[in-house]
C-alpha cells in the first residue's frame, strides 16, 4: 500500500501538466529588473528547462538582456558534486565580472549546490566585501516554487544590496513601492504593470514598480526604503515581503487582493489606496472620471453586441490560474458581464495559510453571487475537475493554460489562455487589467467564442 | 573489433567514456578529424582512449552559460511515445521541461496526422525532507498514478540529479512495479550532472528500450521494415524508402511501443543522424541482429547516393536503387541549379548538435552557399559502431571539402559572438534555442529547423536553400532590431577575437579590485 496522502481530490505526490516552475524559476525575477543579470550555480539543464518552460513556450515572452541563454552557469558535474562546486562558483563570479555588464548580479543556487551544501553566502561575502553590487540567493529546487523563489530572491536584493546602499533618512511622500503579479509566471506581467503603473499615476502616486520596462532598475530598487508605504496588489504573493519592509524600515503595508480590472474594480482599487494614505484623494476621482469616460465609451459601442448577439454567447465558466489572475477573472466576470462561475482552480501552491481569505473572496464575488474555489497543482486533477463540473446547457469558456485545450475540445467548449504555460499566444504589451486590459480581455474572450463556429 | 554495447546494467554508459565526447575545441575540421582518429578509435576497445595515439583536447575556460542536460533528451524521446508515460522522479523544477516537451510533441503529432494530445509526464514533486529521508514511496505512488490514469504500455522512469546525490535506488523499485503490474517498467540514468553532453541522454533512453522494451526472441522477420531512428520530424522517409519497396519503423519519437518493440524484426535500421542514432542502431545490430546502415548520412547528392545504395545493398534491393538515384537526380537537380543561382554570393554558418551539423555543411555546399565557419555542440570522435563508413566529419572533409572556422561550442552564447565577428556569415542554421536571440541583435537572420528531416535527402537540398531564402528575406527585421539593443557583454569581451582566450588565460578573469571599482566610476559618471 502506497504510503502518500491523498487530499479529497484524488491529489498525491504526483504532478503532471505543471503550471509554476522551481526557486530556481525565480531567475526571472532578476532578469526582469532593467540591468540585473542573475548568475546560476546549477545543473546544466536547470536555466535552459525555466526559461523554455517559464518565457520561451508561455507567450513567447523571450529572453532580453539577461534572460534565455544568457545567464552565467555553473553547469555542474560530476566533479562538483564529489569535492564541493564553491570554487568552480568563485571561478564563475570572477569571469562574470569581467564579461558580463550589469548593475547588479544576483547568485542563485539550484538543487544540487543545496544538497553538497556549497556555501553560496560565503563565496558572494567576499565580493560584497569589495564593493561589487552582488547578492545570494538559496534557491534550491526542492525548496518550493517560483513564487517562493521570487519572495528569496526579492529579500535577498533587500536584504543584501538596498539595505547596504540605499539612503534610508528620508521618506518621499506620495511614492509607493509596488509588489503584485510574478514577472514571467504571469504571462502578461509587462503589460499589466504597465497598466498598474499607469492608473497608479494617474492618481497621483509615484510608483516603484520595480520590475519590467517601466522600472529604472538597481536604481529604483535603491529608492525603496524611501516610499511611504507598500502596495500588495494580489491574494498573497508580495505579503511576506511587505511585512519584511514594515519591520525593516517602519513602512506600513496596504494589501488589495483583488488585481483590479475593468472600471468597477480599479475605481474601487485606486479609491481604496487614497483611503489608507489619506491622499489624493481628488486627483483619484477626477483620473476615475476621466478613465471612465474612455472605458464606457467603447463598453457602450459593445453592448449592442452583447444585448443582441443571435448566435449565442457563452455563459458558465471557469477560471484555472494563479491565485492573483484567478480572483481578478472572476470578479470582473462577474460584476461587469453577470457570467456565471463553476468551480474555481487556483493552481500556484498557494500557502495554507492565506487560502481561507481567498476562499472568503469567493463567497462574496458579488452580493449575490459566491463560487467555490479548489486549491490543486496536478494538472490532471485540474481535467478531471473541470469534466466533473455542470456547466448548464451551453459548452463553458474555460480560463486556464493551455494544458487545459484537451479537456476544452472534449467539453465543445471555448479556451481563453491566461495562466501559464500560454503556449498558443504570442504576448508582447497585452495586459488584461486596470481599464485597458479590461477591454483588451472583452476582445478576446468573444472574439474566442465567436469564431469557433467559423 | 570494438567493444560491444553492455546492455546487461541498469544504467547507460556516458558518452565520453564510450566515444570520448568533447564540448569545448576550436580549429579546421581537417585538424578536428586527424586528432579525432576515427579509424584507430573505431578499432580499439572502448574506454581505453587512443594509446597515445591520438590528441583531442578539451579547451575548458572559467566561464559558461546555461546548456542543457540529459534528462532534457530524455523527456524530448521517452516523453514522446505515444502510448507510455514518463515519471521525472525530481523536485519540481524538472518538471519545467514538461511545457516545451508538450509543444513539441503536439507539434509533432500535427506533423505526423495523428490526434493532437497533451504529453504525459509525472513529476513526483520532490521537496527538502526527500533529500533527507529518500521518496521510494513517492516513486511508487506516481507510477501506480501512471498506471491506473493512463492504462500506458509502458512506464519510464528518469532520475535526476536530486536522486543521482542521494542515492535513491530506483532500480528496485521499477524491477518491484514491473513484476507488479506486469508492463515494462524502465529506469533511466539521466542525471545532468553525470555526463558532460546531454546526447548521453538520448543513449539513456535507446538503453532502457533495448533492453526492456525490443522483443528479444522475435518469431518472426519483417524483411521491408527499415527502423528510422528519428525525433518528430515530417514524414519523408516513407516517400523516399517506398521506391525500394521498404517501410518505415519511426522511433523513438512519436512511435507506439509496440513499434519499438519491433524494432528486433525490421530489415535495417538508419537515423538522420549519428549523434542521435549511434548507440541504438549498433545495439540493435550487436545484441539483435538488425543490421545498421553504415554510410554517410543522407544529406546532398553525394551523401544521399551513398545512403540508399548502402541501404539497398542491406535490404537486398541494388535492383531498384540505381533507377531510383537516377530519377531523383533528373528530377532535383535543375531545381538546385536554380537555387545556386539565387544564393550565389550568401554565406552560411551552421549551429547545430554534431553530426547533424555536419550533414547540414555538405547541403549547403551542395548549394554552393560558402561556409567559413560553423560550431557543433559537442563532438564525437567515433560513433558506437566504430565503422568507418560512418565517420561523418571524414565524409564531409573528403567530398565536399574542410571548414576552417570549426568550433565546438556547448551553447555557448558569449563565444558565437567572436564566431561570427570572424565568419560574417549572411544567415545561421540553428537547432536548439539560445543561438539564434544573440546573431538576430548582430542583424543576423537564423533558420530553426525545428523538422528536423528538412534537409533530407534530394528534396532535402531544395527545401534547405528555399528555407534559407525565406529567412534572408527576414534580414529587414533583424538590421533593424540590431540599432536598437544593447548586449549585455563588456567591451572588453566584444573585442577579444579569440572566443577560447579564457580556456587558454584563465588568469585573464582574476578579480582585480581597483580595476572593477575604476569601472564601476566611470560607468556612473556615464549615468550621470
Amino acid at each position: 500500500m502506497p504510503k502518500i496522502k491523498q487530499d479529497k481530490n484524488g491529489q498525491t505526490n504526483s504532478i503532471s501538466q505543471v503550471r509554476y516552475g522551481c526557486a530556481l524559476g525565480a531567475m526571472h525575477s532578476v532578469s526582469a529588473i532593467p540591468g540585473a543579470i542573475p548568475i546560476t550555480h546549477c545543473g546544466p539543464g536547470c536555466v535552459d528547462k525555466q526559461y523554455m518552460s517559464l518565457s520561451f513556450y508561455n507567450g513567447y515572452q523571450g529572453g532580453g538582456y539577461s534572460g534565455g541563454a544568457v545567464p552565467p552557469s555553473s553547469n555542474l558535474q560530476e566533479k562538483d558534486v564529489v569535492f564541493g562546486g564553491a570554487k568552480h562558483l568563485e571561478q564563475l563570479i570572477e569571469a562574470s565580472l569581467k564579461i558580463m555588464d550589469a548593475d547588479l548580479f544576483v547568485v542563485l543556487n539550484g538543487c544540487i549546490p543545496e544538497i553538497v551544501g556549497d556555501d553560496i553566502g560565503a563565496v558572494v561575502a567576499r565580493y560584497q566585501e569589495k564593493g561589487v553590487p552582488i547578492v545570494s540567493a538559496e534557491t534550491g529546487g526542492f525548496k518550493g516554487n517560483n513564487f517562493t523563489g521570487h519572495e528569496i530572491v526579492t529579500e535577498a536584493i533587500i536584504e543584501q544590496f538596498v539595505d547596504k546602499y540605499a539612503d534610508k533618512s528620508k521618506k518621499q511622500k506620495g511614492l509607493i513601492n509596488v509588489w503584485s503579479e510574478l514577472p514571467f509566471q504571469n504571462t502578461f506581467w509587462r503589460g499589466d504593470l504597465t497598466e498598474l503603473k499607469r492608473i497608479l499615476e494617474g492618481a497621483g502616486w509615484q510608483v516603484n514598480i520595480l520590475f519590467g520596462y517601466g522600472s529604472k532598475g538597481a536604481a529604483e530598487w535603491l529608492t525603496i526604503p524611501n516610499a511611504e508605504f507598500n502596495l500588495v496588489v494580489g491574494p498573497w504573493l508580495g505579503l511576506k515581503t511587505a511585512k519584511l519592509l514594515e519591520k525593516k524600515y517602519g513602512q506600513p503595508y496596504l494589501h488589495l487582493p483583488v488585481l483590479p480590472i475593468g472600471a468597477k474594480q480599479a475605481g474601487e482599487f485606486l479609491r481604496a489606496i487614497a483611503a489608507f494614505a489619506k491622499e489624493n484623494e481628488v486627483q483619484t476621482e477626477a483620473f476615475i472620471k476621466q478613465e471612465e469616460r474612455e472605458y464606457y465609451y467603447y463598453l457602450e459601442y459593445f453592448t449592442d453586441f452583447y444585448a443582441e448577439y443571435w448566435w449565442g454567447l457563452p455563459a458558465a465558466y471557469a477560471v484555472v490560474s494563479d491565485a492573483a489572475y484567478n480572483l481578478a477573472i472572476n470578479k470582473f466576470l462577474v460584476n461587469q458581464l453577470g457570467l456565471i462561475p463553476a468551480k474555481q482552480i487556483i493552481t500556484d501552491h498557494t500557502p495554507e495559510k492565506y487560502q481561507e481569505a481567498i476562499r472568503e473572496q469567493y463567497r462574496q464575488l458579488a452580493e449575490d453571487v459566491s463560487a467555490e474555489v479548489e486549491f490543486v497543482e496536478d494538472g490532471y486533477i485540474v481535467g478531471e475537475l473541470l469534466r466533473q463540473q455542470d456547466y448548464g446547457h451551453k459548452p463553458p469558456v474555460i480560463f486556464g493554460t493551455s494544458w487545459e485545450r484537451d479537456i476544452v475540445k472534449e467539453l465543445k467548449g471555448h479556451i481563453v489562455e491566461v495562466s501559464y504555460p500560454v503556449s498558443y499566444d504570442v504576448v508582447l504589451n497585452k495586459t488584461y487589467i486596470g481599464y485597458r486590459g479590461a477591454l483588451t480581455l472583452l476582445e478576446t474572450i468573444f472574439t474566442t467564442a465567436i469564431s469557433k463556429s467559423a | 573489433m570494438p567493444k560491444k554495447i553492455n546492455l546487461d546494467i541498469a544504467s547507460v554508459e556516458q558518452r565520453e567514456q564510450r566515444l570520448g565526447t568533447i564540448i569545448a575545441w576550436d580549429g579546421t575540421t581537417e585538424d578536428l578529424h586527424k586528432q579525432s582518429s576515427y579509424e584507430l578509435r573505431g578499432q580499439r576497445e572502448r574506454g581505453t582512449g587512443c594509446g597515445g595515439n591520438c590528441r583531442l583536447c578539451e579547451l575548458q575556460g572559467p566561464f559558461t552559460q546555461g546548456s542543457v542536460c540529459s534528462e532534457q533528451m530524455v523527456e524530448c524521446q521517452a516523453g514522446n511515445v505515444r502510448d507510455a508515460v514518463l515519471i521525472q522522479h525530481a523536485p519540481i523544477g524538472c518538471g519545467g521541461g514538461q511545457v516545451p516537451y508538450n509543444n513539441i510533441y503536439r507539434n509533432g503529432l500535427a506533423m505526423r496526422g495523428f490526434p493532437v494530445e497533451n504529453i504525459r509526464i509525472i513529476n513526483t514533486n520532490l521537496l527538502e525532507s526527500d533529500m533527507v529521508f529518500g521518496a521510494a514511496d513517492k516513486l511508487r505512488q506516481s507510477i501506480d498514478d501512471a498506471y491506473k490514469r493512463y492504462q500506458p504500455q509502458a512506464i519510464f522512469v528518469a532520475s535526476s540529479c536530486a536522486t543521482g546525490i542521494i542515492g535513491e535506488d530506483i532500480e528496485s523499485i521499477t524491477d518491484e512495479k514491473e513484476a507488479e503490474l506486469g508492463i515494462p517498467v524502465i529506469p533511466m540514468a539521466c542525471e545532468g550532472f553525470r555526463s558532460k553532453h546531454w546526447s548521453t541522454g538520448f543513449d539513456a533512453t535507446q538503453h532502457g528500450i533495448l533492453r526492456q522494451i525490443v522483443r528479444k526472441n522475435p518469431t518472426k522477420k519483417q524483411e521491408d521494415l527499415v527502423n528510422v531512428i528519428n525525433l518528430w520530424g515530417s514524414d519523408v522517409f516513407s516517400p523516399m524508402l517506398a521506391h525500394l519497396d521498404l517501410r518505415v519503423n519511426y522511433v523513438v519519437d512519436l512511435a507506439s511501443v509496440e513499434e519499438l518493440a519491433q524494432m528486433s524484426e525490421a530489415a535495417a535500421t538508419v537515423g538522420f543522424c549519428y549523434t542521435l542514432s549511434s548507440y541504438m542502431a549498433a545495439a540493435l545490430e550487436q545484441h539483435f541482429g538488425v543490421p545498421e546502415v553504415k554510410a554517410p548520412m543522407p544529406y546532398g547528392f553525394a551523401g544521399t547516393d551513398a545512403w540508399l545504395r548502402e541501404l539497398a545493398k542491406v535490404t537486398h534491393r541494388e535492383h531498384l536503387v540505381e533507377k531510383f538515384i537516377q530519377e531523383e537526380h533528373a528530377r532535383v537537380k535543375p531545381k538546385v541549379e536554380e537555387l545556386k543561382q539565387k544564393l550565389k554570393g550568401v554565406k552560411g554558418f551552421v549551429a547545430t548538435g554534431s553530426a547533424y551539423a555536419h550533414g547540414l555543411i555538405q547541403v549547403l555546399r551542395e548549394l554552393e552557399v560558402e561556409v567559413d565557419g560553423s560550431l557543433t555542440f559537442h563532438h564525437d570522435p567515433v560513433y558506437d559502431s566504430g565503422d568507418q563508413r560512418e565517420d561523418s566529419l571524414g565524409h564531409l572533409n573528403e567530398h565536399y571539402g574542410q571548414v576552417k572556422n570549426f568550433h565546438v561550442s556547448n551553447r555557448q552564447q558569449y563565444q558565437l559572438y567572436a564566431f561570427l565577428q570572424e565568419n560574417q556569415p549572411d544567415f545561421l542554421l540553428i537547432r536548439h534555442n539560445g543561438l539564434a536571440p544573440l546573431a538576430s541583435r548582430l542583424g543576423i537572420p537564423s533558420a530553426p529547423l525545428g523538422d528536423e528531416h528538412i534537409a533530407v535527402g534530394y528534396d532535402g537540398i531544395v527545401n534547405l536553400g528555399e528555407t534559407i531564402l525565406e529567412i534572408l528575406a527576414h534580414k529587414k527585421f533583424h538590421d533593424d532590431i540590431k540599432q536598437h539593443v544593447k548586449l549585455p557583454y563588456k567591451k572588453w569581451w566584444l573585442e577579444q577575437k579569440d572566443a577560447y582566450v579564457l580556456a587558454r588565460h584563465p588568469e585573464l578573469v582574476k578579480f582585480d579590485e581597483e580595476e572593477y571599482r575604476a569601472e564601476q566610476e566611470r560607468k556612473e559618471a556615464a549615468h550621470a
